[in-house]
């Protein structure tokens, strides 16, 4: 579990900042190179590549090691596990929800169990 | 980016704000609903300080197998009737959980919970066109919730 909440610390953190969900947000569309990815950002490659390491550390995107330009593709892997975090936690307070309609009908004393 | 940031959920109950409130900060009332399915909340492995800067803990036991997990938050805001705020520090760097109780006809309440630090380009309908399946898949999954 601590491994699992690390790992989503390194991923929310990542894409706290708007310019790392707009690298994302081009990679969903292809592979891009650093050169391509800074094209459309006023940055140069050195500060698009810091945004890189980031979102690397956070495996959110993958670089391949033996082109020489290493193109940056999106893990969607690791993007569906966050996903799937957000997911649970709406489910938490669904089912709380669920039981506190329960324990207030019993508080009322009529038994009823609203849906 | 500030409303897209956030994890909501809405749900009205038949009950007063301020019965409401209490069954959120009354350890003898969260006993009874606070652990997710599958968990039991004893009352000794609850703890609520409420006051700002006070502690807000609460230990779920795992019916399965004995297990248990501990959430440790404090409270950054206590205004009964209306609203109650606490922030998680340990988890994805802080997580914000504020509560609002909205006041309906018939004495019905609307209780809206806010989670906040949820990653914006989750929700934002702008990012979600280009991250294909697992978004697709969440979405598909939030409609179907009840």
């Amino acid at each position: 579990m601590t491994v699992v909440d690390d790992e989503l610390t390194l991923v929310f953190s990542a894409l706290a900042d708007p310019t790392r969900r707009a690298i994302l947000e081009r990679l969903a569309h292809g592979d891009a190179t650093v050169r391509q990815l800074a094209e459309p950002f006023a940055m140069t490659q050195q500060a698009v590549s810091k945004h890189l390491k980031v979102l690397e550390q956070a495996r959110l995107i993958s670089r391949t090691r033996t082109a020489q330009s290493r193109p940056c593709a999106l893990d969607a892997e690791h993007l569906d596990a966050a996903v799937g975090w957000i997911a649970r936690h709406r489910q938490i307070w669904a089912d709380r929800h669920d039981r506190l309609d329960a324990h207030l009908a019993a508080l009322r004393g009529d038994g009823e169990t609203t849906p | 980016m500030t409303e897209t940031g956030e994890l909501t959920y809405r749900r009205v109950h038949r009950a007063s704000r301020e019965l409401l409130f209490d069954c959120m900060t009354t350890p003898e009332h969260l006993t009874r609903f606070w652990g997710p399915t599958g968990t039991t909340t004893p009352l000794d492995g609850i703890t609520v300080d409420l006051r700002p800067g006070g502690a807000f803990e609460t230990t779920m036991v795992n019916d399965a197998d004995g297990s248990t997990y501990t959430m440790r938050a404090v409270y950054v805001e206590v205004r009964r009737p209306d609203r109650l705020v606490w922030i998680e520090a340990g988890v994805e760097g802080g997580m914000r959980t504020t509560v609002t109780f909205v006041d309906l006809p018939d004495g019905h309440t609307e209780v809206v919970t806010h989670q906040t630090n949820v990653p914006a380009a989750y929700l934002s309908a702008e990012a979600r066109s280009g991250f294909g399946t697992s978004l697709d898949r969440f979405e598909k999954y939030v409609t179907e919730l009840p």
